[in-house]
């Protein structure tokens, strides 16, 4: 997907910021628009915090570009650039108060008090905390402090707002509020933000475009739904969601995996991994082409159900509605046929 | 949960039987297991203390009186003691908070070859026996140290004076405390997490401010236990001022020992002794203070 030129906020051209061990990030290239909210994704190590804090200003990159809104920014300090951050923990000052806390940057800005104030009070309500100014950060709960965090931020007016993981150490359900939460105010404010996370569920719900990060390198840059169904590469197929990864034979007619047959888009050759959604497997008749498989397990898991099944094409996990799954008993006999796969090149 | 009261209730019958309770029992165990530390207290704090005031307020008849305690605030040899052992005790306590407090900083915001050398190195002071490192800094400093042998052959005529001198009980003390302090400090700073510091740098604090606003009031309770550890370490010091400080004035330390073992008038060295301790406690009590009054922000 590509973004024109006149849209664009903040944008990254070859960065490249290498460590003493020998990790880092390289040919980083990567154009946000206004108002987008970007997700930075990828196992830990892959260098998606390095590219966060290359933009914030805590790390200087060995080569490369950084700009918004044309700009370079790279000169500048992170108290000079126009970015605000909001870390994973440790956020808030522990000897200052809310109030304190989100007063600090706007003093530091010569704002007039009767401005502070007002301003302190309409941010605490945008975050759903309102009449806490008076408390210490030990005071709240970790899924508050964050909240307060992500205020103090916003009150900076940031052309870019950064989150390197803010909800990763709150647990499940706070966390999918607070991203449902800062979606709404991201969405209310037109703002722009760069969102670091290695939780793929939390990336497919909030964000507007994805970029998978591995080894210091872009794996693919597109849509939640993009990633989700038309993953580039074998490793976005691994990261992203359940897959099924079974053998397969390409040829010029197509790619064979048992006796189930599909069109041949990419022009692979020889052997391939075709990989398959658990929710695009499907029972068939027996009398229907496909693989047989004897089911080895079947767990209920709410809604639906997953379903072990044993092919000659390797161990498969099968999604299934929970009214049809209760039919089935460990040992049976099943059919399976797929709607829809892609294909990766074994030596790629 | 069900065999503890099991067992508390064999416990119970077994002491119906005996006719203790098992209340008493515990007491007596828990006042059996105190007494040693209890009389080890006694013995070496509190009666040594007690008599030491009483000695204080003893005249050469035995009799009761405020002389020795007049005499040490006005015979003016003791006062110019005095005054020299607090000016000194001070100076250097502030020294070594200032060396100390940069020392920690450096390291604590700083890599590299030379601060790793520097953390491997400052504590090795700590680990020097008080009268070799005396005698270090004899050799160092003194009238044929090495630094004065150096400076003659480079061309250097006179050197600054630092045995039997007021400087070389200021660089003893020096010596001695900074490694500890500059430990405590460093563990205090360690306890600072970077995105605190970060966070304040991303919204706009520049050097001078993320210092005043942050570092220092998150480390100033340590700030204040080292001082008083200094403090009270450097104003009872003995070895470094008996064998390099100056024979007028002296460190308290040393005058009391003196009026102690040489002049026998242990009335005025009891008189010392309490008003050294009247320091301290109040010291301490200061550092207890501010400890107990628990901020809302502690982390």
């Amino acid at each position: 997907m590509d973004v024109k030129e006149e849209e664009v906020l903040l944008s990254i051209r070859s960065l490249q910021k290498t460590y003493k061990t020998g990790d880092g990030v390289r040919d980083i290239n990567l154009d946000i628009r206004k108002g987008e909210l970007i997700t930075l994704l990828g196992p830990s190590g892959c260098g998606k915090t390095t590219v966060l804090r290359t933009i914030g200003g805590f790390l200087n990159p060995d080569a490369g570009e950084v700009k918004i809104e044309n700009q370079s920014i790279l000169h500048l300090p992170p108290e000079k650039r126009p970015t605000a951050m909001v870390f994973q923990s440790y956020n808030l000052w522990p000897h200052m108060t809310v109030y304190d806390n989100l007063a600090f940057g706007l003093k530091l800005r010569k704002t007039g008090k009767q401005q502070i104030r007002e301003k302190v009070e309409q941010v605490l309500k945008l975050v759903r905390l309102p009449g806490t100014e008076k408390k210490y950060p030990s005071q709240l709960s970790g899924g508050q402090q964050q909240r307060v965090a992500v205020a103090r931020a916003l009150l900076l007016e940031p052309k870019v707002l950064l989150l390197d993981e803010p909800f990763s150490a709150l647990d499940a359900k706070l966390r999918m509020e607070m991203r449902e939460e800062l979606r709404e105010i991201q969405a209310a404010g037109n703002l722009t933000m760069v969102f670091v996370t290695h939780d793929q569920e939390e990336a497919l719900s909030i964000s507007d475009r994805i970029v998978v990060m591995n080894s210091g390198r872009i794996e693919q840059v597109a849509s939640p739904q993009d990633i989700y169904d038309q993953p580039s590469s074998l490793f976005v197929a691994q990261f992203i969601g359940r897959m099924n990864f079974l053998n397969g034979q390409a040829s010029k007619d197509g790619i064979q995996v048992q006796s189930l047959r599909f069109g041949n888009d990419k022009g692979l050759a020889g052997e391939v991994t075709v990989a398959v959604r658990p929710e695009d497997m499907v029972m068939q008749d027996p009398s229907a082409a496909g693989m047989s498989g004897t089911v080895r397990q079947v767990m209920v898991l709410g809604h639906y159900a997953e379903v072990s099944v044993e092919t000659p094409a390797g161990m498969t996990k099968v999604f299934l509605p929970r009214e049809e799954a209760r039919a089935l008993l460990t040992g049976a006999e099943v059919h399976l046929g797929i709607s829809r796969a892609t294909a990766y090149s074994k030596t790629s | 949960m069900n065999v503890d009261k099991a067992g508390l209730i064999k416990m119970k019958g077994k002491t119906e039987r005996t006719g203790i309770s098992s209340q008493t029992k515990a007491s007596i165990t828990g006042l059996l297991m105190v007494i040693p530390s209890f009389a080890l207290l006694v013995f070496t704090v509190i009666i040594p203390i007690s008599l030491a005031v009483k000695e204080s307020f003893l005249d050469t008849d035995r009799a009761f009186s405020l002389k020795n305690y007049t005499y040490l605030f006005t015979d003016k040899a003791m006062q110019s003691n005095l005054m020299f052992t607090l000016n000194l005790t001070l100076i250097s306590t502030a020294l070594t908070l200032l060396i100390g407090y940069l020392l920690a900083i450096y390291l604590r915001f700083n890599e590299g070859r030379i601060t790793d050398w520097i953390r491997k190195l400052y504590y090795i002071p700590m680990f020097v026996p008080g009268v070799i490192a005396t005698y270090g800094i004899i050799n160092m400093y003194g009238n044929h140290g090495w630094l004065m042998r150096i400076g003659n052959a480079l061309g250097f005529e006179s050197f600054p004076r630092f045995i039997y001198d007021y400087n070389g009980l200021l660089l003893a003390n020096l010596w001695f405390n900074i490694p500890f302090t500059t430990m405590l400090l460093s563990s205090a700073l360690a306890g600072i997490p970077n995105s605190v510091i970060e966070s304040a740098r991303d919204v706009g604090a520049g050097k001078i401010s993320i210092f005043a606003k942050f570092i220092v009031p998150m480390t100033y309770k340590t700030l204040l236990v080292a001082a008083t550890f200094s403090f009270m370490g450097m104003i009872g010091a003995f070895t470094a001022p008996f064998l390099i400080g100056p024979n007028a004035p002296q460190v308290l330390g040393v005058a009391m020992q003196q009026s102690f073992s040489i002049y026998h008038e242990v009335g005025i060295a009891s008189a010392m002794a309490v008003f050294m301790f009247l320091l301290c406690s109040g010291m301490g009590y200061f550092y207890i203070r501010s400890m107990i009054k628990e901020e809302p922000a502690a982390r």
